[in-house]
């Protein structure tokens, strides 16, 4: 490679790399130590998965859409049934919503928990790594109480949720959260105190408000640039209503306020938790669901623990849909990598990459192709031409 | 000292077999002290040994490109220093096995060498994380060497001689760890970056560059370089313990001096973050450097009106 662009020297990352625990590939230009160029190919697990929801049933779907993502496995399914009840013209009851809202909330802490992990571990701050991971398993312990699995809940079914929350269960979450909250303060102490670890993230991969908005950027990484980003509170849904939440957004938009907002939103969802426990709604669990769904296009927004989720569902009236459109937050993030780490040292181009808590796995649903003229977008009508020459011989 | 013995001493004991085999129980003690710190299980105890013997066993594959013979050899000159350096150091307490006026000047070449050889070998492959490797571990050790050299040298210049075993003589079991506090750390320290440990271990930085120089290594070759770090850190404590806490009076006076320091290792090791190599540079130029000077000048100064 080096022989063949004798003025470039490439770090190539990934796509098997020890940053990265997902396929992706980043080559870095360098210049000794500074990084001058970054481009960014994506889709190495691009696994078919909107396609294959249009040969499923409407109930089948529930099933593959939830593993979309292993880590934010629950508000892809919450997007997917809140889309088709309002295809269906109906919804889930009050009780089940609130049970949705506590199982995203309890999700939208062990994410961050782990990011927190991973990101140190980028930063070579393993001791923070392990203790973090540590503490993660007790909302891991907490999710399998409630729903007999660590990572995919299938708490979610077609007009409500699958089970109720006992008095035992209640008080095993309380507990659970006093543990957390306790550790949550010592962790906001190491993020933003910590000599050492502050100087690898203090006024590093900085993004401007302007730029945040300009790049798209969603979560907590537009708003620890100050863009007061968060469809919790923009536009409802589920019982974030009766239980809002409170959006934390940052001003300095580097590498710390990532850590601080992230940190400081895990506060937000155990006390949202608390109330959501305090004042569960009473009744149903779930509504009766027809099997097949009216024709029509709905059109979901949820906020994943990384940002703006959002669904496009089209029914066409039989059992099994007609089109599942997904775009996950990653995606709208990861054009600010290839900016934010131009100017930076080698060293922070992968703390920069976790800032943003990459999920590549979600991500890959269209490939894009680096041709020969460099052109990295395709139109419809090229990706049709491809198709077809590639599949007629 | 007679032919038979000379030998001993260079397969045996101290040098050879006993080093080595210290050099793999530190290794462990290290790993394993450092894992309870992060609330982690941690190796067995003949985990370190197992890797060598794995990687010994392991075909020892070439990358095209690089010149075969410096990639075959470096890593046994690398070795190879490190084991000589340990003939030059109260090696178990005993005294050393070789010594003249100026070992201590020879042993910290030697010691210097498994750090060149790994910033050679990096830099012989065409791998661009080796390189970049190559570029950092080279980079560091022009950072690190010249205070650490200037830390050691210090007690030297209180003792007025070169030679290891002098300068514990004329300390007569004080240690001079109390007196020099600056330099004791910055030896310490500096330690820790000739060993590429974290916090100073961006040449390896895996999230980065994968293995920094040692990437295209693989068997025979990364395995003498992992058993030369070993022997290196055997060393370097012995050399600390006895230049700064009073020499080494017998083997469990330098079992529980090194352990000690080992212990005090691991904590640094578990406390930081990893720091940029444009990081170590500051810290080493800007405050290790100057520091070890300033005790320095005090010391000569204190001479002088003594």
């Amino acid at each position: 490679m080096t022989e063949q662009v004798p003025n470039k020297f490439i770090v190539p990352i990934g796509p098997q790399h020890p940053a990265l625990k997902e396929p992706g590939h980043f080559e870095f230009s360098v210049d000794g130590e500074i990084v001058t160029d970054a481009s960014i190919r994506l889709g190495y697990v691009h696994r078919g998965v909107e396609r294959g929801t249009e040969d499923r049933t409407w109930v089948q779907n529930l099933y593959l859409i939830e593993r979309i993502c292993g880590i934010c496995s629950h508000i892809h399914a919450t997007a997917y049934t809140l889309g088709v009840e309002k295809l269906a013209g109906l919804s889930a009851p009050p009780r089940a919503q609130a049970i949705r809202e506590l199982f995203c909330e309890l999700e939208r802490i062990h994410s961050h928990l782990l990011w927190i992990g991973v990101a140190a571990h980028e930063a070579g701050f393993d001791a923070l790594f392990m203790y973090s991971w540590r503490d993660r398993e007790t909302v891991m312990d907490l999710l399998e109480e409630l729903s007999g699995n660590r990572v995919h809940y299938s708490c979610n079914v077609l007009g409500g949720v699958k089970f109720d929350i006992s008095d035992a269960q209640r008080d095993a979450i309380l507990r659970g959260l006093d543990f957390l909250e306790q550790r949550t303060h010592h962790y906001l102490q190491v993020v933003t105190q910590d000599a050492a670890f502050v100087r690898r993230t203090r006024g590093v991969g900085v993004m401007t408000k302007e730029q945040a908005v300009e790049y798209g950027a969603v979560g907590p990484v537009a708003r620890a640039s100050g863009v007061e980003r968060d469809v919790r509170v923009d536009a409802p849904y589920l019982a974030y209503e009766q239980f809002p939440v409170q959006m934390i957004t940052d001003t300095a938009g580097d590498l710390e306020a990532r850590f601080a907002v992230r940190v400081r939103e895990l506060f937000e969802s155990y006390r949202v938790i608390r109330a959501i426990l305090d004042k569960l709604p009473a009744g149903e669990l779930m509504a009766k669901m027809p099997r097949k769904i009216p024709p029509g296009e709905a059109i979901v927004r949820v906020e994943a623990p990384r940002g703006e989720l959002f669904y496009f569902i089209k029914s066409n009236g039989g059992d099994k849909p007609e089109r599942v459109k997904v775009r996950t937050p990653s995606i709208c993030n990861f054009g600010s990598v290839a900016r934010l780490t131009i100017g930076h040292q080698l060293a922070d181009a992968p703390m920069i990459l976790a800032g943003i808590d990459p999920c590549f796995s979600c991500n890959d649903r269209a490939v894009r192709i680096k041709r020969q003229d460099h052109i990295q977008s395709w139109t419809w009508s090229d990706l049709r031409r491809y198709a077809l020459k590639k599949y007629s011989a | 000292m007679t032919g038979i013995w000379s030998i001993i001493a260079l397969l045996f004991f101290p040098g050879g077999l006993f080093v080595l085999t210290c050099g793999l129980a530190y290794e462990w003690v290290d790993r394993k002290l450092i894992a309870r710190f992060q609330n982690r299980l941690g190796p067995r105890w003949f985990q370190p040994a197992a890797d060598v013997l794995k990687l010994l066993a392991k075909e020892e594959v070439v990358p095209a490109g690089v010149n075969p013979v410096l990639f075959k050899w470096l890593p046994v000159i690398a070795l190879a220093g490190a084991l000589t350096a340990a003939l030059y150091v109260p090696m178990a307490g005993l005294p050393p096995a070789f010594s003249f006026p100026g070992d201590l000047i020879v042993a910290l070449y030697l010691l210097s060498l498994l750090t060149l050889c790994t910033g050679l070998a990096g830099a012989n492959t065409l791998d661009r994380f080796s390189i970049v490797g190559a570029v950092r571990t080279l980079t560091q050790l022009f950072s690190y060497e010249a205070p650490f050299m200037l830390a050691l040298l210090s007690p030297a210049i209180v003792a007025g001689s070169w030679q290891t075993s002098e300068i514990i003589r004329s300390a007569g079991g004080q240690w001079i760890l109390l007196t020099q506090p600056i330099s004791f750390v910055i030896a310490l320290i500096g330690l820790m970056g000739k060993l590429e440990l974290p916090p100073f271990d961006a040449p390896e930085a895996e999230t980065e560059i994968v293995a920094g120089a040692l990437t295209e290594y693989s068997g025979r070759g990364y395995a003498l370089f992992r058993l030369g770090r070993g022997v290196e850190l055997v060393v370097g404590l012995t050399l600390v313990a006895a230049l700064y806490m009073g020499g080494l009076a017998g083997p469990l006076d330098f079992a529980l001096k090194t352990l000690g320091l080992l212990v005090v290792l691991a904590l640094f090791q578990t406390l930081f973050a990893r720091l940029r190599i444009d990081q170590t540079v500051g810290l080493w130029w800007r405050y290790g450097a100057l520091l070890a000077l300033a005790q320095m000048l005090v010391i000569v100064g204190a001479k002088v009106i003594a």
